[in-house]
């Protein structure tokens, strides 16, 4: 019963965004602040498989203001959020390029690295390791997976709000996550053994 | 079932998950909407649609007479202002050039200095050498490096329509418009930018082909189409249009079979070989290249490469054998959109809105 209730969720959900986003084409301001508040989340997380966390913020305004310009070239108001997410993707690869052109920045798993030791905060060190392995995923396991473990979508939300298949979604988000865990063994494996040599080490010195 | 925490949050939560919810919690999004850059937005909208407001308040006061014959001559004045718009659309914003090395040319003039640009406009043709390279750049549409040895026209310029014709030589694709608003014309297929960054090269006898690094491209002619997503690549020629994509992992068997069955001239025998080797040879990820074969086999060869795709790439639930077999396109967009590799719909909004040529 619970499951029925969850899956009936999206279908609702996108009949009320067609209305928003007609609503929104007509110049209702307040209904692109509800289309924000519903796909902000998705936005942020598309990004953030692409873009260093620290510009991410910027860029999601940047994409809905874009997507407010472009509203009107939309033709079918039911894609919505497959035509958001391709903006957003289309705006990240963009960003990147400049940036690429501008300088060469630094692997974003290097540069969350550094600031996390900077702040020498072990959580902190800790979430950019994970992302960084996230962020490693091919693209089809790691959007998904971004937004069901960073923005706490669920499955059918992501389903509903990218318009995909439930059943591609919950594939994606299971095979992605066996995929993560294998990707994050490997690399507390060294870390493990050289803890334990430490260990070994200072418990012989004792 | 076991990953139902990870799929809606219900059921027995997986401690694992649940971890990397708390360690990942905090890149997650709280900005609240861009008040007032979208209220200033708004307002630039408003402020570039007031006649069409004040003309439908004028109307709406006069007579029903003399509103239809203000409405006959509406339509005249609209439709003039149309065509003479969108003829100035096509004229619309030139492209960039910036000169990489060498001393590539428009016209009669070429960039020879290390920071010299000039424009490329709607007609114009940017010529490059064997030594010369280039790149051209148009704001909200993306960015083109040109590779030696190309000639690149630009065809159209307008809003929403932006159209290059590689008639030789290889460029290599940086695009952020929307998709299908970017598209390149080659002399054997129209490559339609659906979200990417992609490398297309056309050879002197017109045979192209196109290699997607991110996203995905369409590729068409003649009634064929050819999705290629990122590690794919597709080939195209003249008067057939464009083959069925790849991806460039797969066994070299499989693509010495692929540009036979597509381009060679073969006997019902050879093709019956070919194929029989291209189903054999797939691995999951060649549903790509099955998916496509799906309608470019003929009636009595599709079940085989139905059967062979159903096993590599299980069809969601709304895909049933016989409506593939008997090609439904809502089903075979489906099938095609479990893959993740873009949706399909995008493309049907390409399709709508340009034309072949």
């Amino acid at each position: 019963m619970e499951r029925r209730a969850v899956i009936a969720q999206p279908t609702t959900g996108t009949s009320a965004d067609d209305a928003l986003v007609s609503a929104a084409r007509a110049g209702d301001r307040s209904a692109f602040g509800l289309l924000y508040d519903r796909y902000a989340r998705m936005v942020h997380g598309i990004l953030l498989c692409r873009v260093p966390p620290r510009e991410v913020d910027d860029l999601v305004q940047e994409v809905f203001l874009l997507a407010l310009r472009k509203l009107d070239s939309l033709r079918d108001i039911s894609r919505f959020g497959a035509w958001l997410g391709t903006i957003t993707r289309n705006r990240a690869n963009d960003h990147y390029r400049r940036a690429n052109r501008a300088e060469q920045p630094m692997e974003p798993a290097e540069e969350e690295k550094a600031q996390s030791r900077s702040n020498d905060h072990v959580a902190e060190q800790e979430a950019a390791m994970t992302l960084a392995v996230l962020r490693m995923l091919p693209e089809t396991y790691r959007e998904p997976l971004m937004l069901r473990l960073v923005e706490g979508m669920t499955g059918p939300e992501i389903a509903a709000r990218m318009g995909l298949t439930h059943g591609s979604v919950r594939v994606n988000l299971h095979r992605g996550m066996q995929m993560l865990r294998e990707k994050l063994a490997e690399k507390a494996a060294p870390c493990t053994e050289r803890n334990a040599s430490a260990n070994k080490a200072s418990g012989q010195n004792e | 079932m076991k990953d139902d925490y990870l799929w809606d949050g219900s059921g027995e939560p997986d401690p694992e998950v649940q971890k990397l919810e708390n360690v990942l919690g905090r890149y997650r999004h709280d900005q609240p909407a861009p008040a007032p850059v979208v209220e200033q937005v708004f307002d630039q909208l408003a402020a570039e649609k007031p006649v069409r407001r004040r003309w439908s308040f004028f109307l709406s006061r006069l007579s029903f007479q003399l509103a239809a014959a203000t409405a006959v001559v509406l339509i005249g004045i609209t439709t003039f202002l149309v065509v003479r718009a969108r003829r100035a659309n096509d004229a619309g914003p030139a492209w960039e050039i910036a000169r990489i090395e060498g001393a590539p040319r428009v016209g009669w003039h070429s960039l020879r200095g290390n920071s010299e640009t000039a424009q490329l406009k709607v007609g114009q043709t940017l010529v490059t050498d064997n030594t010369s390279r280039a790149s051209i750049t148009l704001d909200e549409t993306g960015t083109i490096e040109v590779d030696p040895a190309s000639r690149l026209r630009v065809v159209a310029s307008g809003l929403n329509r932006k159209r290059l014709s590689l008639e030789r030589g290889t460029i290599h694709a940086t695009i952020w418009a929307p998709p299908g608003e970017f598209v390149v014309d080659t002399p054997s297929a129209v490559a339609v930018d659906l979200g990417c960054v992609y490398t297309l090269h056309v050879d002197d006898s017109g045979t192209g082909l196109l290699r997607t690094t991110m996203g995905w491209v369409g590729f068409k002619l003649n009634g064929h189409e050819s999705f290629i997503p990122a590690g794919a690549v597709c080939a195209t020629r003249p008067k057939i249009g464009p083959g069925t994509p790849y991806f460039e992992d797969a066994s070299a068997s499989f693509r010495d079979a692929l540009t036979k069955f597509d381009f060679a001239k073969i006997t019902p025998q050879e093709r019956n070989a070919l194929l029989g080797i291209l189903l054999v040879d797939a691995r999951k990820e060649d549903a790509l290249t099955l998916w496509h074969l799906l309608s470019r086999v003929s009636d009595a060869e599709r079940p085989g490469v139905y059967d062979r795709l159903a096993v590599l790439a299980p069809p969601p639930k709304d895909v049933t054998r016989e409506g593939i077999l008997r090609l439904d396109q809502k089903m075979l967009d489906s099938w095609w959109n479990s893959f993740g590799y873009g949706d399909v719909y995008l493309w049907h909004m390409y399709e709508r809105t340009w034309s072949e040529k």
